[in-house]
């Protein structure tokens, strides 16, 4: 209950922080303006994705980012269809494209051990890293590297918003969640000093720190959020450009939801235990991130709470009723917290799409309480998951990758 | 300061308001205490994150006091639900709707806040456009 509180006033905090006047919020990073050109190397990990390969990678050639400085890499995972050949052909045309192969044996072991492949490879001060199915601004780099120029600076992380949302109900509920994570959440948590979060796409990390802590943990399937608290407990901090944009082709059916998100819920159980007792010791934090961070953390185990709290609740109320006030805010601010998807309460959603200008997927909220059900589900069984690989020391966690079908390109064709 | 100010009177003339419209439903003895405690929470909720928006205070008000109406009579029919099932069904009833009270209320809240932050914006919208034709 006093969990569920917290998490609600502070998401009640970050909607309240972005709707004073956003001019306010940002910081001084002028783009354009700074001689800060830093070299960068972009890693694109990549396993059987020729429909969208080709996507990034024209676009990875559209980019305004001085060629000179740019090395871009692909790590081609082992894939089974023509997404090496079609990476090679782009190599040929375009000198700064490497691609490199990684055999069956090597590849499959999941998206942290792509990239430490590839990060042998690179010699860019700045690391930036995308997915194939993402399609960024043509000034991305730019926006993501300006940040660096301030030393204390370890990662950088730009807003994705969803390609393909007119598709269907899934990718138009996503593209809500999205807005409510990024144009909110991830906003706030920047302005008020928090703990903003690194995504594995369309981020950028200061290669010397990267290098002092090793690359990316191939034991962690959130790599992301692992990285986010080894720069944090490291003592760097991390920016959030809510202007560097990059479009992503969100799932498409409510199957791929659920395998990308049940990842997701695990990788980020296994951080919580990794990261929690470090981040309550850690001297690199003041008070309010690890307040923040140990919410971030924790935020996958909510949707089991909410469920135990709905089996208990009643049976609490049957064995010894409590005064109908206490029966009603208690079982209110459970609805409340966890009435949309993606663990942000349904204001905080739509305050997200009414800064946007997107009002009239405002419309949609109410579905959201789909995805909360949903998200029960998914987080309890990865839970289970998690448990069972525990206590059996067998490592049953595999990276279910998410498949793209490549129907975003339509929305940037036309 | 000054591009705050309209923001602060807005959300202090609807916090006053929503207290005067708060404090009229617990008055009331034809409205029962979960609805009044349900529409004091949307009073709350709708006045901080929709008051603090661009559109006119005529507007806001006027969704707020509309909420007020729809909430009540949700609640009414509901509980006029509630009554009819429990007749049948016993008094075991009454726990299930104290639980799925807030639960169901959410449904309408949710959706009318939705609804709200469209009218507001669109407003909004029509207001840029006609500068623009002019």
């Amino acid at each position: 209950m006093a969990l569920m509180m917290a998490y609600l006033v502070r998401h009640y905090i970050f909607t309240l922080t972005v709707l004073r006047k956003p001019q306010k919020h940002e910081r001084a990073v002028t783009v354009g303006k700074t001689p800060y050109q830093p070299t960068v190397s972009i890693l694109i990990p990549a396993r059987d994705e020729e429909k969208v390969i080709r996507r990034i990678l024209q676009r990875m050639t559209e980019l305004t980012y001085p060629k000179d400085k740019l090395q871009i890499i692909v790590i081609d995972d082992a894939s089974t269809d023509s997404t090496g050949k079609i990476a090679e052909q782009y190599s040929k045309m375009y000198g700064y494209i490497k691609v490199i192969h990684r055999n069956e044996k090597e590849g499959g072991r999941g998206k942290a051990s792509a990239l430490n492949t590839g990060l042998r490879y690179t010699n860019g001060e700045i690391i930036l890293c995308f997915d194939t199915d993402y399609y960024p601004q043509v000034n991305i780099v730019e926006k993501l590297v300006v940040g660096f120029a301030d030393q204390k600076v370890g990662g950088v992380q730009g807003r994705v918003v969803v390609l393909n949302e007119p598709q269907n109900l899934v990718t138009r509920l996503v593209a809500l969640e999205r807005m409510g994570g990024y144009r909110v959440d991830q906003h706030a948590r920047h302005v008020l000093g928090l703990v903003p979060q690194l995504g594995g796409t369309a981020v950028a990390i200061r290669r010397s720190l990267l290098d002092s802590l090793g690359g990316w943990d191939p034991s962690i399937l959130a790599e992301d959020t692992d990285l986010t608290f080894s720069i944090y407990l490291a003592g760097y901090k991390i920016l959030y450009i809510k202007d560097a944009e990059s479009y992503e082709e969100a799932v498409e059916s409510w199957k791929a939801y659920r395998k990308q998100r049940r990842r997701w819920a695990k990788g980020h159980m296994q951080c919580a235990f990794k990261h929690s007792l470090k981040v309550l010791k850690s001297n690199n934090l003041s008070l309010k991130e690890k307040i923040d961070g140990l919410l971030i953390l924790n935020v996958y185990f909510m949707p089991i709470l909410t469920i135990l709290s709905w089996i208990i609740g009643p049976l609490l109320f049957l064995l010894k009723p409590m005064q109908p006030l206490n029966a009603l805010l208690a079982s209110l601010l459970v609805s409340i917290y966890s009435f949309a998807g993606n663990f942000a309460p349904f204001f905080e959603v739509g305050i997200g799409a009414y800064l946007d200008g997107r009002t009239r997927i405002c419309w949609l909220i109410p579905l959201l309480i789909f995805t909360c059900l949903y998200n029960i589900v998914i987080c309890t069984e990865a839970f289970t998951d998690l448990l069972i690989s525990k206590i059996s020391r067998k490592n049953h966690l595999h990276w279910d990758k998410t498949v793209h079908s490549g129907n975003g390109n339509s929305y940037i064709m036309s | 300061m000054k591009e705050n100010e309209w923001m602060i009177d807005h959300l202090l003339f609807g916090f006053s308001i929503g207290a005067i419209a708060s404090y009229m439903l617990l008055s009331s003895s034809f409205v029962s205490n979960e609805s009044v405690y349900m529409l004091i929470i949307f009073n709350f909720l709708f006045v901080s994150l929709t008051f603090p928006l661009d559109g006119t205070l005529t507007r806001k008000i006027f969704m707020l006091l509309i909420g007020n109406i729809i909430g009540l009579f949700w609640n009414y029919l509901f509980s006029l639900f509630a009554y009819t099932v429990a007749y049948y069904l016993g008094e075991s009833f009454n726990t299930l709707y104290i639980i799925l009270s807030p639960f169901v209320n959410l449904i309408w809240i949710v959706s009318f806040w939705s609804i709200s932050l469209t009218a507001l914006a669109s407003s909004e919208n029509r207001k840029v456009r006609l500068r623009l034709d002019n």
